[in-house]
């Protein structure tokens, strides 16, 4: 019940700002790379800063299992292989978003506010969210998390 | 004629506090420190915890809340993280909402057609996997390297690199 309520309130007020400052997380390094726009990528630090600095805060406050340390424990991948693998798809995944012209929180906020295109993005998102899950993730087994 | 002038006065007031508030909106900072602040802050008291920084995803939210509705329509055993079994993981819903809301209030709203939607949808499928794969969508990868995730940073400097070649391809083809 709380899970879908703070979620359901997080998404309103994150799609409400994300529209009105039409953040993209992939958007801000396209935007310098294109034009050396710089606004975008100041929303991206900041999000990676803030990110930071709350997680940390909220270790201070309530203790976590992650541990004090700069890195948090149980999230280095398994291997070399794992490293590349997921080095490759974040590399497909940032390019294909990028030709796509948002990432896909974006996406969704451009949905919102009428973008056709983004509905089709989104139709294609969560069809491949039901084959992913139904028949790829079985075979690669969860090795890479 | 007090009360004519008073009324205008605090109309204006309200109207300042209006662009105060829809100047700081519209800064992309605002958005990242809001946005990953609150992503935190639901991950620990809001319930939406079982993977560590889960608090804001657009591709896992979206697989969880897919997936939940099948099994509960269709009967399927598709996997769902364990903060959204039960009840679902509503932040895709609120994110489109949010934005629509958002959109009406300032006129922005606009049924716009630029073509190529068959190619979108491809992209759509493809940005799903890829982002399944490395966990998470490129909003997630950031939050988890605040977080400290080793796998995270790793995923963010190939998402930058996957960036810099789209944006730099898109330039190879629109000068060609």
């Amino acid at each position: 019940m709380i899970v879908s309520l703070s979620s359901l309130g997080l998404g309103l007020i994150v799609g409400y700002l994300g529209q009105r400052s039409r953040m993209c997380s992939i958007g801000g390094l396209r935007d310098f790379v294109l034009v050396r726009d710089t606004a975008l990528l100041k929303g991206v630090g900041a999000m990676l800063v803030a990110a930071w600095v709350a997680f940390g805060a909220i270790r201070v406050i309530a203790g976590s299992d992650a541990g004090f340390g700069l890195l948090a424990a149980g999230t280095t991948p398994s291997g070399i292989a794992a490293c590349a693998a997921i080095l490759v798809g974040a590399l497909l995944l940032g390019f294909v978003a990028t030709l796509s012209g948002a990432c896909p929180l974006r996406q969704h906020v451009l949905a919102g506010q009428g973008r056709v295109g983004a509905w089709a993005f989104l139709a294609g998102f969560y069809i491949a969210a039901v084959v992913y899950t139904s028949w790829i993730s079985p075979h690669i087994g969860s090795w890479v998390l | 004629m007090t009360a004519g002038t008073a009324a205008p006065e605090r109309e204006s007031v309200g109207a300042d506090m209006g662009a105060w508030a829809g100047r700081w909106a519209r800064s992309a900072v605002v958005y990242g420190v809001a946005a990953a602040g609150l992503a935190a802050l639901v991950g620990q008291w809001g319930g939406v915890s079982p993977p560590a920084a889960y608090g804001l995803c657009s591709a896992c939210h979206g697989r969880d809340l897919t997936d939940w509705a099948l099994n509960h329509v269709e009967g399927t055993k598709l996997f769902v993280t364990a903060a959204g079994t039960s009840w679902p993981v509503l932040t895709v819903v609120g994110l489109v909402l949010g934005s629509l809301l958002a959109a009406k209030r300032n006129g922005e709203y606009a049924s716009i057609n630029l073509g190529g939607n068959a190619r979108q949808f491809a992209y759509g499928a493809v940005v799903m996997c890829a982002a399944l794969f490395v966990g998470g969508c490129p909003t997630r990868i950031i939050i988890r390297t605040g977080y400290g995730d080793v796998a995270g940073a790793l995923a963010l400097a190939g998402v930058a690199a996957g960036v810099v070649g789209g944006a730099l391809s898109l330039r190879w083809a629109a000068r060609r």
